[in-house]
């Protein structure tokens, strides 16, 4: 409520750009869909649990992709959900297929698009070898990028592929997501691999866009970093390198650092119960134990908070604390 | 051949007279001829039927037991007479009653023991005779001896000559008997017929046991009747041409390998070809009177053109190679067979020989030596009966199996259309994409190559009981042992029949092919309900193409085995869809999947890949949710839990874990569930509705509210300055206090 912002706007607006309304909307379509079960431990109590839910990022799991694109939180939070249950799969060492990882990305939500999954793929892989095998993290990342700033890589495309052909980008009405998509694909195959567009000149375009853009977008210095680094570049050289930033992902706060992937220590303990408790299981607890068990205090919170991401927060111990009641 | 040998020969048969032949060298005739017959009338014969058997077995055996015939003597070989004939009409000869004659003729041929025993009576029988009568001459041809007899054996027996044993080894021209009508030159090494066809009115030529290699020189014995050439080297049947009234012909014991050149001989009744290199029977057209035939102990393997022999009664096919009825099977067409021999033969080993023989030829009344009873007819046809409904009901089943392979091609053909259809639609809702998807044009040739393969599978599953239960156009249900197999997403209508508690107990196995796996999700309850014995699920090109799909599958029963084809199912591509499958129905604690046993590694390994997700879905989904994903059946329990969540955190997570492993079902893993696109979009559709309303109700809400809160802030912006005003105003007004008291006062007063 203090800040700054706050003043600027007024009240509606201000709760519509924070989403607040969308979160308000959504809670009460979810009593009014379930109310007479609800009704039967309170209204008071749903209110509070929704916002708990909201806050701990947990409101999004199995919910339709319309609300889980809703706002950059929801986004955040499926990011978040999408690594912590399938971290496995990764630690596996399983190489997948776009396909595969489609599918698992529709076991959180049933009607999660294909179109993102290959456009995420497509960071990852050539436009011909989209049948191959990605690592979990590859995908993981280039699937947080183009799942989070979908809007915004779908803006940038538009201006790449302005620049490409020499059209001055400013005088592009900047289009909706769906309408940028159908021009961006073959024009790329064919020159945008070769030689792409001016580093610096690209920049300028994507500040531009960054500055009147409504949707959420990487850091501007950060996009700076990126582009002063080299000469050209090239629509995907763009995304991957974005995908690849350190920075970026820890502006983004969804995912721990590459390094850290795989590591989520209190899964890993929730795991090795649940492994004692496959019937007729002799030795998978020994080797559970074998795991390496990191000294890094992190906790795995269902939700640390975005912009604290290396932070230890006292928190979210409680909120483990309290899953682990539930749990066991 | 040599002379001088003959001449020894023939002079120790002067000298020994009981060589039993008479041979009478002698240009005289005499008209006794009739005196000196032999003669087998009915009533004399003690073997009526039995005449001229030099070699006889199976007259023996047909009529007085098979010891003889399994066994044959060598002297026993052929037999060449029928049973019910007798003499006079075989050989048409005038008969008179002459008991030396027939001991002399009929006897010699039965056995040995009788035969020296014969020699007597021939002996006997022509007292008068005596070697001196005998002359052989060798004066015109030199190679030739020159047969003549004394007149008296002439007179005696005018038509009749016998050279049995007499080392001959050609045959002597036999001068001055053109009358003669039998003449045997049994047992001798004669290997050419010659100088005999002066004889024209022979009748009956013997020329058993000697080492003729070709049939010859009997092209003007017209009459000729009975020709026996048993052992002999012959290798082929030829120059029978002018034998048009050959009646028997013996031809047993030679090197024949087929049969030929007899069609012309239509009054042949009797063939003897036993013991040759038959290979098999055919060309036997032309045969109109033959009664009898006797192939024994050769190596037929088939015979045929049995059925154009109109006479054929006795047909002896011991001791040959036939091991199939299929290969004599134009036996069943002849008529008037009425004995048949089959013993010595593979076929004869089969257990089913007996009935299939008397079931197929019905006219027969003698097998194998043995009568037809009425017992072992009766057994046949009750066999054949069974064997016959077998057939049919074979037929019907393979007739339905074509019906169901067309039901499925067609089934699949629809499918075909409906998925490419389907992809069409996908791609043209994406143009964009880089990747089409393949998947039409390989779920083509997948399909068409895999029916092939189905009905060969099909074939081999013939002897189960197989019960097709409707085939319609679009779809296929069967019931194949404990299968229930559906094509087609038509046949999903049959759960709603009403099956019986037998069958339905029955089923374990339920396979659905060229069905939506969305559609299938629908018919789980009624599934559940209908077959609550179902284990063994299968799934071939059904579009399984996401591992959420496996969730749908969670709310059946049981299941131990899960078999999903690869074809038509692109999920099974995923190396994750198995331990998916795993995790997700571990509650069925699953034995088989595709096949392959489960392995505790397997279920480990499934745990260790989606064990959090569950973990996840069940602690973190906030509790209102909980309760709109798990259906109405868990809500009950689960408000059961909140409750005691709700009082005793601590003891209430105990009972939580009790209660889960009483429940089949984990609840963490219960949230994990499937809804059919069709159902989600309807959510979805519903969802809007609500959306709409909140949408509204919510920014009136909100609108509200900031509305008050503007005024609230301005009251507060604007309170302070009222508040100095109003105190200013006060203060101002109370100034000059004398005026202010008047006022007040007036106003009091005023009152009043």
């Amino acid at each position: 409520m203090l800040s700054p912002e706050r003043l600027a706007l007024p009240d509606y607006e201000y709760l519509a750009q924070r989403h607040v309304l969308t979160y308000m909307e959504d809670a009460v379509c979810q009593l009014l869909e379930n109310r007479e079960d609800i009704s039967q431990y309170g209204i008071a109590r749903f209110f509070t649990e929704y916002f708990n839910s909201v806050c701990q990022g947990t409101h999004i799991l199995f919910r339709e992709f319309s609300f889980i694109q809703a706002t950059p939180h929801n986004r955040a939070s499926f990011l978040r959900a999408f690594w912590r249950c399938f971290r496995t799969v990764g630690k596996n060492g399983d190489l997948l297929t776009m396909r595969e990882y489609h599918c698992l990305l529709q076991l959180l939500c049933p009607d999660f698009p294909l179109e993102l999954t290959q456009k995420a793929a497509r960071i990852v892989l050539m436009d011909d070898a989209m049948d191959c095998l990605m690592s979990f993290s590859d995908f993981l990342f280039a699937f947080q990028i183009q799942f989070y700033y979908s809007e915004f890589l779908d803006n940038v495309a538009v201006i790449y592929q302005d620049l490409l052909s020499g059209k001055n980008p400013n005088t592009v009405i900047v289009p909706t997501s769906s309408s940028g998509q159908h021009y961006q694909r073959p024009a790329l195959g064919e020159a945008g691999m070769l030689e792409g567009v001016e580093a610096s000149l690209f920049y300028q375009c994507l500040e531009n866009l960054c500055d009147r853009h409504k949707y959420s977008c990487p850091p501007p210095a950060l996009v700076k970093e990126i582009l002063s680094n080299v000469q050209k570049l090239t629509f995907y050289g763009f995304l991957v390198a974005l995908s690849k930033h350190h920075g970026i992902n820890q502006a983004l706060g969804a995912l721990p650092d590459k390094g850290d992937l795989m590591h989520d220590p209190a899964m890993d303990e929730e795991l090795d119960r649940l492994l004692a408790q496959v019937p007729g299981l002799v030795n998978a607890t020994s080797e559970a134990s074998c795991l390496p068990s990191r000294t890094s205090s992190r906790v795995g919170s269902p939700w640390r908070p975005l912009h604290h991401s290396r932070k230890v927060d006292t928190e979210s111990d409680g909120s483990t604390e309290e899953t682990d009641e539930s749990e066991t | 051949m040599i002379p001088g040998k003959y001449r020894s020969v023939s002079g120790r048969a002067a000298n020994n007279v009981n060589c039993g032949l008479h041979l009478v060298i002698q240009t005289s005739t005499l008209p006794e001829k009739n005196k000196t017959e032999f003669r087998f009338s009915r009533d004399t014969s003690p073997f009526p039927g039995r005449l001229l058997q030099h070699d006889l077995e199976r007259n023996y055996s047909s009529r007085q037991g098979d010891g003889r015939v399994i066994s044959p003597s060598p002297r026993n070989k052929s037999s060449f007479i029928s049973s019910t004939t007798n003499v006079t009409e075989l050989y048409g000869l005038d008969m008179k009653t002459t008991t030396s004659s027939f001991s002399a003729f009929g006897d010699c041929s039965i056995q040995t023991p009788f035969k020296s025993r014969l020699r007597q009576g021939c002996h006997s029988a022509g007292p008068n005779v005596s070697g001196d009568h005998i002359n052989l001459v060798s004066s015109s041809l030199p190679s030739f001896p020159i047969l003549q007899r004394s007149s008296e054996e002439k007179s005696l027996y005018s038509d009749r000559l016998t050279l049995e044993r007499q080392k001959l080894t050609v045959c002597p021209i036999i001068d001055g008997e053109e009358h003669l009508r039998l003449l045997n030159f049994q047992h001798n090494f004669i290997t050419r017929i010659q100088n005999i066809s002066n004889l024209q009115s022979l009748i009956f030529l013997d020329l058993y046991d000697n080492q003729i290699e070709e049939i010859s020189g009997l092209s003007t014995l017209r009459s000729l009747r009975v020709l026996l050439l048993g052992k002999n080297r012959i290798k082929k049947i030829s120059n029978l041409e002018n034998l048009k009234n050959l009646d028997v012909l013996d031809l047993h014991g030679n090197q024949i390998t087929k049969i030929e050149n007899v069609n012309h001989l239509c009054d042949l009744r009797v063939l003897n070809l036993a013991r040759n290199f038959l290979s098999h029977v055919d060309n036997l057209h032309g045969l109109d009177s033959l009664t009898e035939l006797n192939l024994r102990h050769n190596q037929i393997t088939f015979v045929r053109d049995v059925d154009n022999l109109p006479c054929l009664q006795r047909l002896f096919l011991s001791f040959n190679n036939i091991s199939s009825f299929d290969s004599v099977s134009c036996l069943a067409d002849s008529t008037s067979l009425s004995d048949i021999t089959f013993d010595g033969n593979p076929l004869a080993q089969e257990s089913w020989y007996k009935h299939t023989v008397l079931q197929n030829m019905t006219q027969l009344r003698q097998l194998d030596m043995k009568r037809v009873t009425e017992e072992e007819r009766r057994v046949a046809s009750v066999v054949a009966k069974k064997e016959e409904e077998k057939k049919r009901e074979s037929q019907k089943q393979s007739l339905l199996k074509e019906k169901k392979r067309l039901t499925i091609n067609n089934v699949a053909r629809n499918w075909d259309l409906q998925q490419r259809v389907s992809n069409n639609a996908i791609n043209a809702d994406r143009k964009d994409c880089a990747s089409p998807p393949r998947d039409s044009c390989q779920l083509d040739g997948s399909t068409t190559s895999s029916l092939p393969a189905e009905t060969g599978s099909l074939d081999s599953g013939l002897t189960s009981a197989l019960q097709g239960l409707s085939v319609t156009d679009t779809h296929l249900v069967e019931i194949e042992g404990d299968t229930l197999s559906l094509y087609g997403s038509g046949a999903l209508e049959c759960l709603d029949r009403n099956w019986s508690l037998q069958t339905a107990g029955m089923v374990t196995t339920i396979s659905f092919t060229f069905i939506e796996f969305d559609e299938i999700v629908q018919v789980f309850p009624k599934l559940k309900i209908k077959f609550p014995n179902s284990l063994h699920l299968k799934f071939k090109e059904t579009n399984l193409v996401m591992l959420q799909q496996f969730n749908a599958l969670a709310q059946l029963r049981r299941v131990d085995q899960l078999t999903v084809d690869p074809q038509g199912n692109p999920v099974v591509n995923f190396t994750l869809w198995k331990y998916y499958v795993l995790f997700r129905l571990s509650h069925f604690s699953m034995q088989k999947i595709n096949g392959t046993e489960v392995t505790q590694n397997d279920m480990i390994m499934a745990e260790r890949l989606f064990g959090i997700l569950a973990h996840v879905a069940s602690s973190e989904l906030p509790q209102y949710r909980m309760i709109s994903i798990l259906g109405d059946a868990r809500r009950k329990q689960f408000r059961y839990l909140l409750e005691t969540k709700g009082k005793k955190p601590g003891i209430a997570s105990e009972e939580n874990n009790d209660s889960k492993r009483v429940m089949g079902e984990n609840t963490n893993r219960a949230t994990l569930n499937y809804t059919t696109k069709e159902w989600h979009n309807e959510k979805l559709e519903e969802i809007k509705e609500k959306k709409k309303f909140c949408q509204m109700y919510v920014e009136d809400l909100v609108k509200e509210a900031t509305d008050i809160n503007m005024k609230n802030e301005a009251l507060q912006k604007l309170w302070p300055q009222m508040f100095i005003e109003l105190v200013r105003d006060a203060v101002i007004e109370i100034r000059n206090k004398n005026t202010y008291m008047k006022v007040c006062l007036q106003q009091i007063t005023d009152q009043k």
